[in-house]
């Protein structure tokens, strides 16, 4: 009788075989999948890069400025760069369909420039920190805060030595 | 096409390489062709013992250079025409392994890839739509 049942139910409850690929499947709400980069929040830290597995995350200096570039044909999706991303500039989205052939292998690649600023002290080239940062360190800025930010390590060396008084 | 190349599109023959993997892809590829839910031969597709009888090669693995001159053997006996999908990333880039002194690096080098399937391991639904991509691959081929 209870075979029977079982029967019944499994008759009534149809394929349990995903359809996938001849229809949807279904995704994991926290699947790690293709991972987005947001240059506007990155800071250049290169902490990913310390700490990714497979070395997929590398950084270069370019003329555009700080150039990030991943290749998620050596990414183990294990999520440490945004676990460690500490304004959340990298995010694993739940995008699985990576399969690809050998003719992009080279071009499953996620890239994004952070775009340089000139510092207000002596004018050189650097990588800002982003208010996302500042204010993960300073609950509350205040004027000071705003103005070492907009100045390169060797001016904020010097402005923290003189009080802001250079 | 002759009446052999006609039927042999519908039903290409899966054949399984493991050059020196750590068994999270093997795992996935055999979810992938025994639970009922992925169930990857409703694509046509079987596993089969022999590389003779082989269509579609699935290699994991970052070829540690033990298994390397067995793999390049295996893959000589598998007839022609043939499509390679490499799984997981180790095959295709060596993944966490790579620069190790025991790894011969991407499979690539050796052997002609036409898929490639990232993940650590991919999941059976990417593993499906990398066969899916590989079947298209063999009907050109054939």
């Amino acid at each position: 009788m209870n075979m029977l049942m079982l029967l019944l139910r499994n008759l009534a409850r149809g394929p349990s075989t995903d359809a996938f690929p001849f229809g949807d499947t279904f995704t994991p709400e926290r699947l790690r999948g293709r991972i987005r980069f947001d240059p506007e929040l990155c800071t250049g830290c290169r902490l990913c890069a310390h700490v990714c597995a497979g070395d997929a995350i590398h950084f270069d200096e370019t003329d555009e400025g700080l150039r990030f570039t991943l290749w998620h044909n050596t990414c183990t999706f294990c999520g440490l760069c945004e676990h460690y991303c500490q304004t959340k500039a990298i995010h694993l989205t739940d995008d699985w369909h990576l399969a690809h052939l050998q003719q992009d292998k080279y071009a499953m690649i996620e890239q994004g420039v952070v775009a340089p600023a000139a510092c207000a002290g002596c004018g050189c080239r650097m990588t800002a920190p982003v208010p996302a940062l500042t204010a993960l360190a300073y609950r509350a800025g205040n004027r000071r805060i705003e103005h070492l930010q907009t100045l390169c390590p060797d001016c904020r060396r010097k402005a923290g030595v003189t009080g802001g008084r250079s | 096409m002759s009446f052999i190349a006609r039927i042999s599109q519908r039903s290409p023959w899966l054949y399984r390489i493991n050059a020196g993997s750590c068994n999270g892809c093997d795992v996935e590829l055999a979810t992938t062709a025994c639970i009922p839910r992925y169930d990857v031969e409703r694509l046509g597709c079987q596993y089969c013992g022999s590389p003779k009888h082989a269509d579609i090669v699935l290699i994991t693995g970052p070829l540690t250079l033990r298994v390397k001159d067995k793999v390049l053997r295996l893959y000589e006996e598998i007839p022609d025409p043939k499509v390679t999908v490499a799984v997981g990333i180790c095959p295709i880039s060596g993944g966490v392994f790579r620069n190790s002194y025991a790894v011969a690096g991407a499979i690539d080098r050796y052997l002609p890839v036409d898929v490639n399937v990232p993940g650590c391991p991919p999941r059976p639904q990417a593993i499906i739509e990398g066969i899916a991509k590989a079947i298209d691959v063999w009907r050109e081929r054939l």
